[in-house]
């Protein structure tokens, strides 16, 4: 399987090859022209990944993916000059992990001190890859501190499942009376068998098992798909005070779980049937009366139900998510993660 | 430049529980040239005691130890082998002119290679031709550390072979913590502060205070206030900027106990006019102590402090310092020395707190006139100015004797309580109507009182008083209906004036006596009159929530009830009333407090005036109130609070709230019930007869009343038996012999008190003779 990848990673980058890829290792997935797209939209000159669509701030997770496509796109600096306004704008709590939001428009930029575990699950992701991928150990033993922490402070065992609570604060059943409250899409199940080759202290794998037979769990309304926020205290339902709704959150579950691994049509189709109502665009789902509340059509968020067509039945990508063009931060991103994915293992779907 | 002690202050070396520290080296040394530095023991080096939390080792080099033991500090990896040391940066930043960050890198390198001497002068040594190397440094002066790490990895791959100066990874690194030890203080991330301070010993130096203050007060922060106070000292040991010692200390002052802050400020300097160098930190202390007395009663000032303050206020003309020393002396009953300081204040600056501060003093002071007009014109300046304000008005209205006051006065007073729908005001306005005989003015004051406070009891009270006078039968019964079971001197204002009346025995109609004899039914309150009448709001804070206590209102209300009970109960017999039956006897206690002192919970109140449930004291208190209440002849209230008296677990206590009681009771024509109280407890032989006595000589009067004349004699008989018979109820008995037409045993007894000289006896024999000349 590795073995696998790795040759067609070589193909792709020979099929990308120009005079910028010269320096590019075999392993950068994602196109030097793309990757320079998405920083020069996203990426300011001190290292801050911005979204744009939510007043121009930064959180854990845009700097996470920001560390995550640098090192898919093989480029050191870049990955190093994220790193350097992570560790010293987030990396602050007293539990070693990072905090959530960075503000432009307030001082101090961070207001609030909580944090979210899947921000801090991509940076630690990232720190282990450029670790072992660049052989840079202060990212992995930084990486192992944050491990450690998450599953100390964010992972919890109800009701014979391992859980991740989506930050320290705010989302425990002693603090909400629906409590304990999830976000599947915050199990990034592809960084847990590393995590698992780190840190001991808790079971990671179990985490990513008992997260994939959650989502099944977890869908329901006529669409069959599961909501953002869950309150998973009794059977899991959609949770006070959030829309219940197949939002924004969940739509990246299906890309988490095919970077994973899964192939298992009997969970990818449920999903990919009911994101995508007209077969192409995704669709924000009213859990309730599955009725479409919005229509995406932004590439990045298209590209996920035609790459489980990839996974399961070999389609090819139609032509309109091949290529990449920022558009904001967060399908942007979908967008570069999926068409990594595609060159480095569906080489057929393009 | 001056040669410098080497100190290696291990702050950080024993952090219980924190992740174990990574060096990436121990510096041996730390010579300075104005910067020091903070360095880490070895960890082979055990702690100076078990705790390993509160001490450091101050080690010196080339002279003698200055304090403590020395301890040789690990050498400097490479030391001996004169290693090659980087320059590079030291000699960007002097050809920058950039002279803090050329000395912080001098004292790094030094700290980093003790044998090393830098450049003469560094700016000489020809610029290099790197100019790539020189973005690199004017990035990291510049703080762009992203940037920085971005440009060296740009290199490293565009130049295969290319390496970073020695060190400028390190410098970036250092750099990076920096950032994040100071991101994280400001997030009160403390944890962090102390996890990067320990790992990064270089940031820890004088060129950096700000840096050490942060350490400091993350220590302070997380209970580690040994090692916070080892931080602070150590800048002052040490660093020698002025502002920045000042800041230190400054910086400790919210954190630290006086105690540690003393021992910093006795380090300080003197400077060269002769003055001490932190001697307005000592002032602000001094300011602070006495700021906090006058909020928390509880906390004692020193001397000094006390002396220094009062110093600062008389020399500094302006209005804080004295505003401080009234606040304390009205915080404790000290109501003319806080005048004293708030005059002072207010004559320097006329302003909203001063002013507040002299009216509270004032009324402290029962000068309730002189406190409207002081705080008149800033009554609408905050809650607490207006709160003060309404204090006035209410104890203006409510003075005991009550004073005229100017119309003006009154009626820019009214406007104000209206609008500030002050209920207590309002009532002690019906008051003061009342006692001019305006009933129907008392009786919309009382009304609006309790437009605005309706479950307020002393304006019931008054209401139902002033409907009385009114003849407003119904609207008396309706609000006795509406107050039963809650309020007894409400529910029972008629009862208790019934029963007084019926202690006004024998008839004279009925004997045709006549009455010479002044009576007193009614004993004067004995609290102090001279008290103020509200317990004084102790500052600004309690002024706005409690404006005013309640004790306000009934030294008025009791006294216009008693006025009522007089004249309402006197009418009838005033022209030709005796008082033989005294109803009860006073209690004759062994020591009772004169002054008892009801604690509500809120601030103690002086007397018992006030309308409280006796519910809410403990048994003590509610026993030392129905004393006090006995004092002041509220009979009825005295028994509710003795029986709460009686849940004491003390025996003593329980007894004496039995005999309170059963006096209560009897005082109240109540004797019957006294009886039953008086067994609740068990009672000294002295207290019992007492009571014995007192209930026979009830019961006699009562029988003798109803005209049962036989069990009057009884009750007599049956008290002769443990107690001289007084002559009140001698003559009584002579009336119920002469009822009985027992005219001998008759004429007997009332010769008998004649012989004492007593009208009553000759009375009694003259109508003893009336009727046997009748007769015969």
């Amino acid at each position: 399987m590795r073995l696998y990848s790795f040759a067609l990673a070589v193909l792709v980058a020979l099929v990308w090859s120009n005079t910028s890829m010269a320096q590019t290792s075999a392993k950068a997935h994602i196109k030097p022209d793309d990757w320079q797209a998405y920083k020069s939209h996203f990426v300011d000159a001190s290292g801050r990944v911005i979204d744009d669509a939510n007043g121009k701030i930064s959180h854990s997770e845009s700097q996470g993916y920001g560390l995550f496509l640098a090192y898919l796109a093989n480029s050191k600096a870049d990955f190093d000059l994220i790193w350097s306004f992570t560790r010293t704008e987030f990396l602050l709590r007293d539990d070693g992990l990072a905090v959530w939001k960075w503000d432009p428009n307030s001082k101090p930029h961070v207001t609030d001190s909580n944090n979210a575990s899947d921000g801090d699950i991509l940076i630690a992701y990232a720190l282990i890859l450029a670790g072992s991928g660049w052989d840079r150990k202060d990212l992995t033993a930084t990486a192992k501190t944050m491990i450690r922490a998450i599953g100390k402070t964010n992972v919890i065992e109800a009701q014979k499942q391992l859980l991740l609570l989506p930050g320290v604060t705010g989302f425990s059943a002693t603090e909400r009376e629906d409590g304990p409250v999830i976000n599947l899409s915050y199990w990034i199940f592809e960084a847990f068998p590393k995590f698992a080759a780190l840190d001991q202290a808790t079971d990671w794998n179990r985490l990513g098992k008992d997260g994939l037979s959650l989502i099944d769990v977890a869908r329901g309304g006529p669409r069959s798909l599961p909501a953002d926020w869950i309150s998973a205290r009794t059977v899991l339902k959609p949770a006070k005070g959030f829309p219940p709704e197949f939002g924004y959150n969940a739509l990246r579950i299906p890309l988490y779980m095919m970077r994973a691994g899964v192939t298992d049509r009997a969970q990818l189709e449920p999903l990919r049937h009911g994101m995508s109502p007209d077969g192409t665009n995704v669709a924000i789902v009213d859990i309730p009366s599955g009725a479409a509340t919005e229509t995406l059509t932004d590439p990045g968020y298209t590209i996920i139900p035609a790459l489980v067509d990839c996974v399961l039945d070999k389609k090819k990508l139609p032509e309109s998510v091949r290529s990449f063009q920022p558009t904001l931060y967060y399908p942007s991103t979908l967008h570069l993660l999926s068409l990594s994915f595609v060159y480095a293992q569906h080489p057929e779907c393009l | 430049m001056k040669k410098s002690t080497l100190l290696v202050l291990p702050i950080i070396a024993a952090f219980a529980g924190l992740v174990a520290v990574q060096l990436d080296y121990v510096p041996a040394l730390a010579t300075t040239n104005g910067s020091v530095r903070l360095a880490m023991l070895e960890s082979s080096d055990p702690p100076p005691d078990a705790q390993a939390d509160g001490s450091y080792v101050v080690a010196q080099s080339g002279r003698a130890p200055k304090t403590q033991a020395p301890k040789p500090a690990a050498p400097a990896p490479g030391a001996a082998t004169a290693p090659k040391v980087d320059e590079t940066a030291l000699r960007y930043f002097a050809r920058q002119g950039d002279k803090r960050r050329l000395e912080a890198e001098i004292a790094r390198l030094r700290a980093l290679y003790p044998g090393w001497t830098p450049p003469a002068d560094p700016t000489s040594v020809m610029p290099q031709a790197d100019t790539a190397l020189d973005a690199m440094w004017k990035l990291y002066a510049a703080g762009k550390l992203p940037e920085l790490r971005k440009a060296i990895q740009e290199r490293q791959t565009s130049e295969p072979g290319w390496k970073p100066p020695g060190d400028m990874l390190q410098l970036v690194e250092l750099a990076e913590s920096r950032e994040q030890l100071i991101n994280a203080s400001d997030l009160k991330q403390y944890d962090t502060v102390i996890r990067i301070g320990s790992s990064h010993n270089s940031l820890l130096t004088c060129s950096d205070v700000d840096v050490l203050w942060r350490v400091a007060e993350a220590f302070a922060k997380t209970d580690r206030v040994a090692r916070a106070k080892d931080a602070y000292g150590y800048i002052l040991d040490n660093c020698t900027k002025p502002e920045e010692r000042l800041a230190t200390v400054q910086k400790a002052l919210p954190l630290l106990s006086r105690a540690d802050l003393d021992a910093l400020l006795a380090r300080e300097k003197t400077n060269t006019d002769g003055s001490k160098e932190f001697d307005s930190i000592r002032n602000d202390l001094a300011r602070k102590a006495v700021a906090d007395a006058g909020s928390d009663p509880k906390l004692a000032v020193s001397p000094a402090d006390m002396n220094r303050v009062e110093k600062l206020a008389n020399d500094i003309v302006e209005p804080s310092d004295p505003l401080i020393l009234g606040w304390y002396y009205l915080r404790r009953n000290d109501p003319v020395s806080a005048e004293k300081w708030f005059r002072l204040s207010h004559d320097r600056e006329n302003a909203a707190s001063s002013s507040q501060g002299l009216a509270l003093a004032m009324i402290a002071q029962s000068r309730p006139a002189e406190a409207e007009a002081t705080i008149y014109e800033w009554r609408d300046s905050s809650d607490g100015a207006k709160a003060v304000y309404m204090a006035a008005v209410a104890n203006l209205l409510a003075q005991d004797p009550p004073v005229e006051i100017a119309p003006a006065i009154l009626q820019r007073m009214v406007p104000e309580v209206m609008k500030a729908k002050d209920a207590n005001a309002a009532q002690q306005l019906g008051w003061y109507a009342y006692l001019l005989n305006q009933f129907e003015t008392a009786s919309g004051w009382f009304s609006t009182a309790l437009l605005w406070k309706p479950d307020d009891e002393p304006s019931s009270y008054g209401l139902v008083l002033t409907r009385e006078q009114l003849g407003d039968t119904t609207g008396v019964a309706d609000i006795q209906r509406r107050w039963a079971g809650k309020s007894d001197r409400i529910e029972r204002l008629g009862e208790l004036r019934n029963t007084r009346q019926r202690g006004l025995v024998p008839s004279p109609e009925r004997f045709g006596t006549d009455t010479s004899t002044e009576s007193q039914p009614v004993t004067q309150p004995t609290t102090n009159p001279g008290a103020p009448a509200t317990a004084l709001p102790q500052d600004s804070s309690v002024v706005a929530a409690n404006p005013l206590s309640t004790t306000l209102a009934p030294t008025l209300a009791d006294r216009v009830a008693e006025t009522i009970a007089r004249t309402g109960a006197q009418p009838q017999n005033s022209q030709n009333q005796i008082e033989p039956v005294q109803s009860a006897p006073e209690p004759r206690r062994t020591g009772p407090p004169q002054q008892p002192t009801v604690n509500t919970g809120q601030r103690a109140s002086r007397g018992c005036t006030t309308t409280i449930d006796p519910q809410t004291l403990s048994p003590g208190a509610a026993l030392m109130r129905g004393w006090c209440l006995m004092d002041i002849n509220r009979p009825l209230e005295a028994v509710a609070a003795f029986e709460r008296g009686l849940l004491s677990r003390s025996e003593a206590a329980k007894s004496d709230a039995a005999y309170g009681q059963s006096l209560a009771y009897l005082r109240a024509g109540l004797a019957d019930k006294a009886a039953v109280a008086a067994s609740k407890a068990r009672q000294k032989q002295s207290r019992q007869i007492e009571l014995d006595t007192a209930l026979l000589a009830s019961r006699a009067t009562d029988s003798f009343t109803a005209g049962r004349y036989n069990e009057a004699l009884l009750a007599l008989d049956q008290r002769a038996r443990i107690a001289p018979e007084r002559n009140d109820l001698m003559v009584l008995r002579g009336y119920a012999y002469l009822n009985l037409n027992r005219l001998s045993d008759a004429q007997r007894v009332f010769e008998a008190v004649a012989a004492t000289g007593s009208k009553d006896g000759l009375r009694g024999m003259a109508t003893v003779r009336a009727i046997r000349n009748k007769e015969y």
